[in-house]
């Protein structure tokens, strides 16, 4: 046994083996190698836990990470290839004092760009004094002209703010970057501390951190005061930018937390300049607005016009004080490095203070003694677009060459006013524990600040990223290439348990899933519901069919096969040389395999199935967790390792059986345990009416037409619908086709049938949400009854007759009808209480003609 | 009334604008700069909107730049949509300026470093880049010919104003509302709208500042003037600015300073600013557009109807 060759833990210190790099400041060790007094206790607790259980614990919380989809999805990919949230198992510890400082400057830089915001959004005296060159806001590309004097509440533009905030090589702090549209990270660092207090409940407890939780209530009750004269029934919203964010996660766990409704742009619109959500129920006024959506990107028509973030005319909404959005648009302007500059002078004007807290060094161009002196160290500086706002463009001039060096001062010297300079950002290191060792990785904070009366609250702990590889920071995105820690503020007295959730005992009322369901929602999940259902009944024909290919157990062949195949070609979006194909050479085994894996088609089971990822991706977080792993077991089993002729027929049977397999357990999951809300009666809708016009289709395909391997047929539509069992057990070996479309087309108790599903939706269609107590039936319901006494007045026998030209023309009629009642049933649907959403176009693209 | 006040030209205009959509649009929301200006010399004597179909009420506002903005929305599916902007404006004359006595053009650059004057400081809102007018090195060569050092500001301007009118040549088919300054200065060809993008390029291209002007021309000139270029739909000028003059327009595209036949709707940094209709909407299949301007002179004594 392994186990008894492992050695016993020793009681060295799981901290004596960590080498702080040289000439680099160490959060834990000083320079002469010695731990910091507020660290003491934390590693004598940690040891006191020991490696081993630590690595055990670990583990755990890993697993806690990735079952609660802490995710990032680094490069906002479409197909939503996320990485999973890195983070280390140690914290970073804060001495109180140091933080008290730290917060200090941070509540004045908050206060200080809120105050610029009202300025530039205003009377614009800082360009007017000098102060600030005219280019960096009437040349500003992120000066929204459309916002100014647009005016707003307590001249609060800026509900939170984050800040980057690095040490310097002296132990003092710089602020690196500003974020003052959106600022991201708030909702990691809390998840952060959840998976970590949860690790080391009790040196969590000992240490006296400094909870989190306080700064959420501050956002909260800043937003609360917007909504102060608030009309009845108004809410305030999470506007996300939805799924293809990177950081969706951080959306959808702020607005739970915060108890805000997730919405994207679509579900959003203005009518009469108020803002309104889309429900199924109608329409919800919106008064307040949390955004995670970049500032030109929020009004279609104001703003960036390529852009559907927000609703068009939202920006008007906001004119006319109907809806107010936090942060403000057209904050984003201060996120541009170059401000950083100015705001000693800005402060002093402004807020009549010093600046507490510095920026790192940074020169603009533009001024003859800033040029001058960025010539003179160019190669210990960082050069950057004076108006960029990201890391695009950003120069090391330490790693160019003399002739790069030279070139670019060239380039400076001819428009100075272009560029600005930042000094070179090394951080300090802080111990990150991996594989049972601790090593050296570099540190930044990302800090937090709410609104809280006419201040700010800063939140007491932040989100540490930490970088193994680069020591240097250059204020661009936290996320990419990094991990991250959590941060502890130790308190210097008792912590107060501050919590958002309701303390123990207060009485909530129940309630149950209402209409106010986003329309958008109830549509998407409508479409999860064909979509799975679509994937069933390709994946079960296929099955059939490849069953016929490999078996040698029916020496005549399978005459039925090339209806089967042509059952499925029929689906793909152009199927005119697979079936000339068909017709000319029968079923060969490349069209076979075509079939599942073809990418080019989106009939094959591959595009079926990428299109219900597609669909499960976008509705994710109303799906439970258990659902949401089996679509990605799907997608994980069926999609890598399957390039096309590398399969062998042999293969495909048990990978059919396996998507199979995990559809059923979807299906099961949703039956068991989704809440009888709306969302799971538009994806029931979506199931039973994409199962309903498959097997219309299948028997469309295969029956109506009088056939020499009749036999073969019919033993095969029985297996594809599953119902071979019920048919034996009812008929023995009797197979005729009255009695199997009986079985197929009629019998409501089959789960298969046509009329189980028809059943269903007609329950459905009772319950659909209505507006008003219309005493007339919907017209949904009339379809309905039409629909179902079609069907219950049939009879299979009847069915089955071939009229003078071999053709079964009763039930070609029969089947038809129902297929179209069923498309304009689902159509109804949409209409009623879908989105009509779809590209937003602009009129200027418009052209004479 | 106004209608008694002694201008030296009153017009009437109709400015139509119908779209079509082979599919029904299901909602759409405008933005307009339909309602002429009030400046120094022009006044806007009446202005009606006319919106088919319509939902809800036409909202007005006052832009950045002070420029009259209606907001409006249809949420009626519709396959047609029509915008009729009726106004009437009086005008009174442009004062002579004579070239040779207006600053050397360096010395207007001077007095935009220094915003604090309050003229100054509305001028330096138009000496930046904007979305339609990004400055190139190529537009600042193009503009250099024209300065040369110590040359007086309007003597210059006149002189780009002239050349571009000559170097390039007016066609409609050869660019359309996206088409980048770029291709202009490539094909040297393209309608009103590009030609005032570029002079306020090469104006910018120097540090002077340069406004977009979105306007109209007179339909049918007085007898014995010859017809002006771009009368049929809306037009586009530029306005530069120097201190103690204060704003002047320059029509690169008619190689003239606009007087009494040119009507100031909007004006902003570039096209993006003032297009006179904005929309967005969902919807719609293929789509097509007609627009028809008409101005009138009132003669005298049938004013005031």
């Amino acid at each position: 046994m392994t186990d008894i060759a492992t050695p016993k833990p020793t009681r060295a210190s799981l901290f004596q083996g960590y080498r702080p790099l040289p000439g680099v400041y160490d959060e834990m060790f000083a320079s002469d190698g010695t731990l910091r007094p507020h660290w003491k206790e934390f590693t004598h607790l940690v040891d006191a836990v020991g490696s081993l259980e630590l690595g055990r614990r670990w583990e755990q919380a890993g697993r806690i990470i990735q079952e609660n989809g802490v995710t990032y999805n680094a490069h906002g990919d479409p197909e939503g290839r996320e990485r999973r949230w890195e983070l280390d198992a140690l914290p970073l510890v804060m001495r109180a004092d140091e933080w008290s400082r730290l917060s200090d400057g941070l509540v004045q830089r908050a206060r200080l760009l809120n105050a610029v915001l009202a300025d530039i959004y205003g009377p614009q005296h800082l360009v007017r004094e000098g102060l600030l060159n005219g280019q960096f806001v009437f040349g500003h590309p992120g000066f929204l002209r459309a916002c100014h004097g647009l005016g707003v509440p307590r001249g609060c533009y800026l509900h939170w703010s984050a800040a980057h905030l690095a040490r310097s090589p002296e132990g003092s702090w710089w602020v690196v970057a500003d974020r003052t549209q959106t600022p991201v990270g708030a909702g990691y660092a809390l998840e952060n501390r959840i998976v970590i207090s949860r690790m080391l409940p009790h040196v969590f407890h000992h240490c006296r951190v400094q909870r989190l939780a306080g700064f959420f209530i501050s956002l909260r009750e800043t937003l609360g005061a917007l909504a102060a004269d608030r009309r009845d029934g108004s809410r305030t919203v999470l506007l996300s930018p939805g799924p293809t964010s990177p950081t969706y996660f951080e959306d959808s766990y702020l607005s739970r937390y915060l108890g805000y409704t997730l919405v994207e742009g679509e579900d959003l619109t203005v009518r009469d300049n108020r803002a309104y959500l889309k429900t199924l129920g109608g329409l919800i006024n919106v008064d307040v607005i949390l955004r995670r959506v970049r500032d030109r990107h929020c009004d279609p028509l104001e703003l960036d016009g390529s852009a559907s973030g927000g609703p068009a005319c939202l920006v008007h909404a906001g004119r006319r004080g109907n809806v107010h959005l936090a942060n403000a648009l057209g904050s984003g302007i201060l996120e541009t490095p170059a401000f950083m500059a100015f705001l000693p002078a800005i402060c002093r004007r402004l807020l009549g203070q010093e600046l507490l807290l510095p920026s790192v060094p940074t020169w603009w161009c533009g001024e003859l003694s800033s040029l001058t002196y960025v010539l003179a160290h160019l190669e210990e500086l960082v050069v950057r677009p004076a108006l960029g706002d990201r890391a695009t463009n950003l120069v090391h001039c330490a790693s160019l060459t003399a002739a790069e060096r030279a070139e670019l001062a060239a380039r400076i010297k001819a428009r100075p006013e272009q560029f600005i300079a930042q000094e070179v950002v090394v951080r300090s290191t802080a111990p990150v524990w991996s594989d049972g060792a601790l090593r050296p990785g570099h540190v930044g904070l990302r800090t937090f600040a709410a609104a809280a009366g006419n201040s700010y609250r800063v939140m007491p702990g932040a989100l540490a990223h930490v970088s193994t590889s680069s020591p240097e920071m250059s204020g661009e995105s936290m996320f990419v290439g990094h991990g991250s820690k959590d941060v502890w503020v130790l308190s210097e007295g008792p912590v107060a348990p501050v919590t958002l959730l309701q303390p123990p005992g207060t009485q909530v009322a129940p309630r149950r899933s209402g209409h106010d369901l986003p329309s958008r929602v109830a549509d998407n999940l409508f479409w999860l519901g064909r979509h799975v259902e679509r994937a069933e009944a390709a994946s079960r024909l296929l099955r059939s069919v490849f069953a016929r290919l490999i078996s040698e157990s029916s020496p005549g062949g399978s005459p039925e096969l090339p209806l089967l195949v042509r059952a499925l070609v029929s689906h793909w979006s152009n199927p005119a040389d697979a079936l000339a194909t068909l017709d000319e050479s029968g079923v060969s085994e490349s069209l076979a395999l075509d079939c599942l894996f073809d990418q080019s088609q989106n009939g094959s089971l591959q595009g079926i199935l990428a299109a219900l990822s597609r669909a499960a991706f976008i509705v994710r977080d109303r799906i439970s967790l258990d659902s949401w792993r089996i679509l990605n077991r799907i997608d994980d089993e069926f999609h890598p390792g399957y390039p096309l002729g590398v399969v062998s027929l042999s293969d495909v049977l048990p990978i059919l059986n396996q998507v199979i397999l995990n559809l059923s357990a979807f299906s099961g999951v949703a039956t068991e345990n989704m809440t009888r809300g709306p969302g799971w009666q538009f994806l029931d809708l979506g199931r039973r009416i994409e199962r309903s016009l498959a097997i219309i289709d299948l028997l469309h395909g295969t029956v109506i037409e009088a056939s020499l391997h009749e036999h073969n047929v019919l033993d095969a539509l029985l297996e594809i619908a599953d119902s071979s069992m019920t048919y034996r057990n009812r008929y023995a070996t009797n197979l005729q086709a009255g009695p199997v479309l009986d079985l197929l087309l009629i019998d409501e108790t089959n789960p298969q049938s046509i009329g189980f599903q028809l059943a269903a939706l007609s329950h459905h269609v009772e319950h659909m949400p209505r507006q008003q107590s219309d005493p007339l039936l919907s017209a949904e319901q009339r379809l309905m009854i039409s629909l179902l006494s079609s069907l219950r007045l049939a009879e299979g026998n009847a069915l089955a007759e071939f009229d003078d030209g071999g053709v079964r023309s009763s039930l070609d009629k029969l089947l038809s009808q129902l297929a179209g009642q069923l498309r304009e049933l689902a159509r109804g649907i949409s209409h009623k209480y879908l989105v009509h959403a779809g590209p937003v176009h602009q009129m200027a693209d418009i052209l004479p003609g | 009334m106004h209608t008694s006040q002694a201008f030296a030209a009153r017009y009437e205009i109709v400015h139509a604008t119908t779209y079509f959509y082979t599919e029904p649009v299901a909602l759409c929301h405008n933005e307009v700069h339909l309602m002429p200006r009030t400046t120094a010399r022009q006044s806007c004597l009446a202005h009606s909107l006319e919106v088919a179909p319509t939902n809800g009420e036409i909202d007005e506002a006052t832009d950045y730049f002070g420029n009259r903005v209606s907001f409006f929305r249809v949420s009626e599916p519709h396959v047609e949509f029509s915008v009729t902007a009726r106004g009437r404006v009086g005008l009174s004359s442009a004062r002579a300026i004579e070239p040779k006595a207006t600053p050397p053009w360096e010395q207007v650059l001077e007095s935009l470093r220094a915003p604090g004057e309050p003229a100054a400081f509305e001028a330096v809102q138009f000496v930046y880049d904007s979305p339609l007018v990004v400055v190139d090195e190529e537009l600042a060569a193009y503009a250099a010919s024209s300065f040369p050092c110590g040359r007086p500001w309007l003597e210059a301007i006149l002189d780009l104003t002239r050349r571009i009118h000559r170097e390039f040549v007016y066609d409609p088919a050869a660019t359309n509302v996206s088409t980048p300054l770029s291709t202009v200065m490539e094909l040297r060809r393209g309608v009103c709208q590009d030609f005032a993008h570029l002079q306020i390029g090469c104006l910018r291209s120097l540090g002077l500042a340069a406004r977009y002007v979105s306007g109209y021309l007179l339909t049918s000139p007085p007898p014995g003037q010859p017809r002006l270029i771009g009368a049929d739909a809306s037009h586009a000028w530029l306005s530069a600015w120097c201190p103690g003059l204060g704003w002047v327009d320059f029509d690169p595209t008619n190689d003239v300073m606009p007087n009494l036949e040119h009507i100031t709707v909007a004006w902003g940094r570039d096209y993006d600013d003032v297009c006179p209709i904005k929309g967005v909407f969902v919807g719609g299949g293929e789509h097509s557009m007609r627009v028809s301007v008409d101005v009138q002179l009132i003669e005298n004594g049938k004013a005031g109807h």
